[in-house]
């Protein structure tokens, strides 16, 4: 499987992964790669890619041994790394000369970030599975399909289109909440203590969902933000029924997409597979290693009971039944059943410890019936009241201005609709790309210089068009905002994000 | 000894009631495991009288002797418990020469008269050491007497057709003749109807007088023409039943109230016969008129049916509301606290009706009526102590005196009951805990107590016991949540209704009318107030609490006619409720309403300090409190210090169930709009802070599920040393709550100063020290920032240059500057 190797526009981005710790003698430098896309590239060019990457980081390390490079800008490409686990590097290349091209480096990081996070969630970390077969087959056949179907939702008909500056107005990693009124959000309250109660007395977690927005969490900010960006992209009713565009930064794909993803599999086969060892189309053939591919698009569905079923991780031995999922938690170092159940617009995700449920499938059924039975009323109760309360694709769209508002601290954000943000003029959204990456760096010295006080930023540009273009961070807080024709003095400026604050932020951003 | 004797006996029964006990074990065992409450209550009670015929040998042994002194388990083996029970010593009302024993109910008094006096005891409160008041009356028959309602006159009806009338103070007479030969009175009672004093029932229908004070005799007014073949009359209800027909199954009914006369449809009641062409004829003692919840109920008992037939009085429709089985012959039927008791004479039990439910099912099984308080009979209890303790003071009183449902019991309105043979005077009590004891359907339970008003306190305190309960014990969360309903509901109810401000009201004027807060007997149990023969004070004290007890009972009824009109009606029926004090229900209303409009929170927060302060320190005070609470309805901060936080300190393990249970607190009040303080809010996150619970926390505040107050900010500052968000979520609380001061400090103190200094400037906060923004620019070491906080107090602090902090640190940043330098 994987993208066409025909396709010109794909060789515009590399994307590789690879361990330091091996392949250091000579004549095993093939060792080391653990991944890399596109795959019919000649192992020459592979390995001058990552050898040039390995270079770089040696020597970026000589001055900076805990943050080696983070960004090399060529004269026509940009390479950005990411650790993502020690001495196992993420390295993505990209073209600089097209003029949609233009990149945030964080941006293309963050990507970087969440495939590595989600196959944490689901396979554990790399070292693990490389100190597992120490040969490398293993992992390679993991990663592989895993990061082919992430990519996969970034393909618009032939081209992969990473976050350009025209997904300035959006953060990855972040979580989108819905607002809820009191009253809605104790019943959800009182729907999430039902839930948990149903596990009797072990320790459980829960996700709730209304659309494509997250209602309540229980667990940790790192698994929360990998549970909620796998439950948009494959679970939720509007990935359900593929196809349906979301206003969410997580899909953008469209049924041509995936029809055009199709016909290019069918040629694809080749390369990948005389590599990496792969059988895509029969798992359980005489393959050695049997790989569960959560991100495989489409083979998630409603089952009669309300609860979302998948074939991906198999059938149970002996019956038809499809086997639960498991999902590995960072913060509890905890392996979980991943329960979805789907009412209406509402989606539940409860994850269980698989250790806690002895006998297998058969308990994670009975945990279910449990569901049903007491929490089925409540489910119905709360979908009602949050769709009453749901404003709709729009609702957190405020006239006049362009936003993105992120919260550092719970890795929350909300922005503009992607609808309202397409209405920007190219310009406003380049200048606001290029004071998104000014504030990126003077974050990145703020972390640096681990301080122990955050400081507060402000950028106000005048931009093209009579636009204004700010920035402002308080308190871990950020607030990106695009005014275009907006009034010439700086007050003017200024009195927009201080009724913004006061109206929207609850005055977090209005301080002196 | 005593345990072969049982042994004995049980075998006995075994032998006897052989098939009574095959019955009822298999009907149990055909429904099982759905065991439910009186499933098989035919089969026990068939055995249970068997059992009894058995047993009472051993009960007429032990009555027959006047000291024995065998110990006895109770009135028989199985019935350690009850749910009734009539408390010793009884109001004696032994008179010699008395003609016998009068009711009179409009006035709840006991009357005996002798020849040429009549005793009257006061019934209400009922207190057993109330001495009588007589008036001497003339010779002569008396069929009936009953005192004016303004108590001036003492009315006899000395036959069938002549009332004579005494004027108290005056010592006058007249009398009353009937109008025509034919007709004979039946009866007479008085009234405060407006226009009439007083109505005849004779045998032609009603006649209404009033009482003409210059011509000192009665006047006409009214007269109703009917067939009267007997006829029902109770005070409360101000109702008179009049029956006719061949049967005496077809009634008129007249309201007589301040509010003037209602007449009733006419309507049949439906007996069942035993053969095809019998025509049963109904009696005047299968008939009875109960008031319970302010509504109007007839009772009606069919003996052929074995059925008890349950009818409701609107002002314009007779509606029946289903029929309850009897098991006795003879029958009763008494209201406690609007409880139905409906005593199987016979059967020697009494069945608990709780007919504010739509269900007719008995709040529990059939359970005999327990003496209390006599030595004899007060072993097995669980209260057997106390009431030991009590009953060894009491006199030694022959066993005979101590019979329980005699032939000679008669039943008085609503709740007393006269031992005509032994001339006593009881009264019924419902024993609340064994009856929440006897259910583990405890949302139910929380229901029936929450409806109680002549025990408020003790129902009140049992629910929060039940409450904590089921807590402790981790019951479900979805049992626990319906119980928090029933409680918050019924909170919100009494809000609305005022009762539970009436409550606190009178509570407060209390304790200037308490005098014996210091009495001897305060740490002693609480019954101690009834104990007779203990001194004057204690009788002072126990005749003051009922007193007022009364007081508010009679104006709870008004409150509770409000508060069922807020409530659905029966659906099969739209028609307006038969009510009475109406006017006064109007009044009722409309102070309710304006207090439900008042601010909730000062006036339960003193409460909740009152009730705090005074319950770990003194018995008594609270018995007090438990004479003037009319509402047994909890607060949201009862509920917290009495439940949550009280579980709190027990609770082991996991937290996360209490934050479950809370949030279904929460949602209960939320529904009902019921406002709930911010300890509530404090203690869930200080559950949650001990789970590091921190998503869900950040959830709580954001969603404002917890309230925004300057309590709950700071638990979450204190709570945010080890999580900055939830340090943050605090202060952006403070600052939403424009604390500009305690935000100021607090920023100060996190050592953001110059955020502190802008934001202090903006919003105007002038009280802290300049010191503490120095200070904190001095620790952080930036000579430049120093300077800022210096020369922003300089420019805005008139005199500022001249204090000492100026030149002290002044002098620090002129040497970190030439340090710099160097």
């Amino acid at each position: 499987m994987g993208l066409s190797s025909a396709t010109t526009a794909t060789e515009a981005i590399k994307l590789c992964i690879f361990d330091l710790r091996r392949g250091q003698q000579e004549g095993q430098e093939l060792d080391k790669i653990l991944f890399f896309f596109p795959a019919h590239l000649p192992f020459s060019t592979q390995l001058s890619v990552i050898g040039l990457s390995e270079g770089l980081i040696t020597f970026t390390r000589i001055f900076s041994p805990e943050a080696a490079c983070e960004v090399i800008e060529a004269e026509r490409h940009s390479h950005v790394f990411y650790e993502a686990e020690p001495d196992i590097w993420m390295v993505m290349v990209v073209e600089k000369n097209e003029t949609e091209a233009i990149w945030r480096i964080d941006a293309l990081q963050k990507v970087l970030k969440e495939v590595h996070s989600l196959f944490l969630m689901f396979h554990g970390s790399i070292r693990a599975l490389l100190e597992k077969e120490p040969a490398g087959g293993l992992i390679r056949s993991h990663l592989y399909p895993f990061i082919m179907d992430y990519l996969r939702d970034f393909l618009f008909g032939k081209k992969l289109l990473l976050p350009s500056f025209r997904d300035c107005l959006k953060e990855r990693g972040t979580v989108q909440m819905l607002t809820v009124s009191r009253e809605a959000a104790i019943e959800v309250q009182s729907l999430v203590k039902v839930l948990e109660s149903c596990a009797g007395n072990t320790p459980c977690y829960s996700l709730i969902l209304f659309q494509d927005l997250l209602v309540s969490t229980t667990l940790s900010p790192v698994d929360t933000i990998n549970l909620f960006t796998y439950a948009v992209l494959r679970l939720t009713p509007r990935a359900l029924s593929s196809g349906v565009s979301s206003w969410s930064y997580l899909r953008k794909g469209s049924t041509a997409s995936h029809v055009t993803t199709g016909s290019m599999l069918a040629h694809s086969a080749s390369v990948s597979e005389q590599v990496y060892g792969l059988q895509d189309t029969s798992p359980r053939g005489d393959n050695s290693y049997y790989v569960a591919r959560p991100l495989q698009q489409d083979r998630w569905s409603k089952g009669k009971d309300g609860f979302l079923v998948t074939d991906i991780w198999g059938a149970e031995a002996g019956s038809s039944t499809s086997v639960t999922p498991t999902v590995w938690l960072q913060q509890t170092e905890e392996r979980m059943y991943l329960c979805a159940y789907q009412y209406r617009s509402l989606t539940l995700i409860l994850l269980v410890p698989v250790l806690s449920i002895l006998n297998g499938e058969q308990g994670v059924s009975l945990l279910k019936q449990h569901v049903l039975e007491n929490a089925s009323l409540k489910m119905l109760k709360v979908e009602e009241k949050l769709s009453k309360g749901w404003g709709g694709e729009n609702a957190y769209h405020v006239s006049g201005y362009r936003y993105l508002l992120v919260d550092g601290d719970r890795n929350v954000s909300r922005a503009s609709p992607p609808g309202k943000v397409t209405t920007l003029t190219k310009e406003s959204l380049l200048s606001l790309n290029k004071v998104r990456e000014e504030v990126d760096l003077e974050k990145h010295q703020m972390e640096s210089d681990n301080a122990r006080f955050e400081k507060d930023m402000e950028v106000s540009i005048r931009a093209k068009n009579n636009a204004w273009v700010i920035a402002r961070i308080t308190k871990g807080k950020e607030l990106y905002m695009v005014l275009e024709k907006a009034d010439e003095t700086l007050l003017y400026a200024s009195d927009a994000v201080e009724k913004f604050s006061n109206r929207y932020c609850n005055g977090a951003f209005s301080l002196d | 000894m005593k345990e072969r004797n049982t042994a004995n006996t049980l075998k006995r029964i075994l032998a006897n009631c052989a098939v009574q006990v095959k019955d009822y074990g298999g009907c149990v065992a055909a429904k099982v495991p759905e065991v439910e409450r009186d499933m098989c209550l035919k089969e026990f009670l068939a055995l249970k009288s068997c059992m009894q015929k058995t047993y009472f040998p051993y009960l007429g042994e032990m009555s027959g002797k006047a000291s024995s002194s065998q110990p006895s388990v109770g009135l028989s083996g199985s019935d350690a418990m009850s749910h009734v029970y009539i408390q010793y010593p009884p109001l004696r009302c032994d008179i010699s020469g008395s003609r016998g024993l009068f009711y009179d109910d409009g006035n709840k008094l006991l009357l005996s008269p002798t020849s040429d006096q009549v005793f009257s005891w006061k019934t209400v409160p009922f207190s057993p050491l109330v001495a009588p008041t007589s008036d001497s009356i003339s010779e002569g028959p008396i069929l009936s007497i009953r005192y004016s309602l303004d108590t001036k006159f003492i009315a006899i009806q000395r036959s069938n057709c002549d009332v004579q009338f005494w004027h108290r103070e005056t010592g006058e007479t007249f009398s009353q003749r009937c109008g025509s030969e034919s007709e004979r009175i039946l009866g007479f009672f008085w009234t405060d109807c407006p226009f009439c004093d007083i109505v005849f029932v004779t045998t032609s229908g009603l006649d209404m007088f009033a009482y003409n004070s210059e011509s000192k005799s009665l006047n006409l007014v009214e007269t109703r023409k009917l067939n009267v073949s007997w006829y029902v009359y109770t005070h409360e209800s101000r109702l008179v039943l009049l029956a006719s027909g061949m049967q005496s199954k077809t009634f008129n009914g007249f309201q007589l109230s301040s509010a003037g006369i209602i007449r009733l449809p006419r309507f049949d009641m439906a007996m069942a016969k035993s053969e095809a062409n019998s025509k049963p004829v109904l009696a005047a003692e299968d008939v009875y008129i109960v008031t319970a919840y302010g509504r109007i109920y007839c009772l009606q008992v069919d003996r052929v049916a074995m059925l008890l037939h349950l009818y409701r009085f609107y002002r314009d429709a007779v509606v029946q509301q289903g029929s309850l089985p009897i098991y006795s012959s003879r029958i009763a039927v008494s209201v406690v606290d609007n409880v139905l008791l409906v005593h199987q004479v016979d059967a020697k039990v009494v069945i608990l009706y709780d007919i504010f439910a739509d269900s007719r099912a008995p709040i529990s099984a059939p359970l005999p009526l327990l003496l209390r308080g006599f030595r004899r009979f007060s072993t097995s209890t669980s209260r057997s102590s106390r009431e030991e303790s009590e009953s060894s003071e009491g006199n030694v009183v022959g066993n005979s005196e101590a019979v329980i449902y005699g032939d000679d019991w008669i039943f008085l309105v609503p709740d007393l009951v006269c031992d005509v043979a032994n001339k006593f005077l009881w009264k019924f009590h419902l024993d609340l805990e064994a009856i929440s004891a006897s259910s583990s359907e405890m949302p139910s339970v929380l229901e029936f107590l929450q409806r109680r008003k002549l025990e408020a306190n003790k129902a009140k305190q049992l629910c929060l016991a039940i409450t904590r309960t089921v807590i402790l014990e981790r019951r479900p969360v979805a049992m626990v949540a319906r119980a928090m309903d029933v409680l918050v509901t019924s909170y919100s109810h009494s809000i609305k209704s005022g009762s539970y401000f009436k409550g606190i009201r009178s509570e407060k004027v209390l304790p200037s009318s308490v005098p014996h807060v210091t009495s001897p007997y305060s740490g002693a149990d609480v019954s101690a107030t009834r104990v007779g023969a203990l001194g004057k004070a204690v009788t002072l004290e126990s005749a003051a609490g009922v007193d007022s007890d009364y007081v508010n009972r009679s104006s709870t009824f008004s409150a509770l006619n409000s508060e069922e009109k807020a409530s659905s009606e029966p659906p099969e029926t739209n028609s307006s409720d038969l009510q009475f004090i109406d006017r006064k229900v109007d009044r009722e209303k409309s102070m309710g309403a304006e207090i439900s409009s008042a601010e909730v929170q000062p006036s339960s927060l003193q409460h909740h300090l009152l009730g705090q302060g005074n319950n770990p320190l003194n018995a008594n005070v609270s018995e007090q409190q438990e004479a003037q609470l009319t509402s047994p309805a909890i607060s949201p901060d009862e509920m917290y210090s009495f439940v949550f936080a009280s579980v709190e300190e027990e609770m082991v393990g996991d937290p996360s169930y209490l934050v479950a249970i809370i949030v279904e607190f929460l949602l209960s009040a939320n529904s009902e709009k019921v406002k709930v303080h911010s300890n509530i809010y404090v203690l869930t996150i200080q559950q949650l802070v001990r789970n590091e619970r921190y998503a869900e926390l950040g959830l709580f505040v954001i969603n404002k599920i917890v309230e925004p107050s300057k309590e709950v900010a700071l638990q979450l500052l204190e709570s945010g040393r080890q999580n900055i968000q939830t340090r943050k979520l605090g202060l952006d609380m403070l600052r939403q709550l424009s604390l500009h001061q305690d935000y100021v400090l607090f920023l100060v103190q996190d050592g953001y100063y110059l955020e502190a200094l802008r934001y202090a400037r903006k919003c105007k906060v002038t009280s802290i020290r300049p010191s503490l923004f120095l200070e904190a620019a001095f620790a952080s070491n930036d000579s430049q920032h120093l300077a800022a906080v210096l020369r922003f107090f300089s420019d805005f602090i008139p005199g500022f240059q001249n204090t000492s902090d100026h030149s002290t640190y002044y002098r620090i940043l002129s040497e970190m500057n030439s340090s710099i330098a160097a």
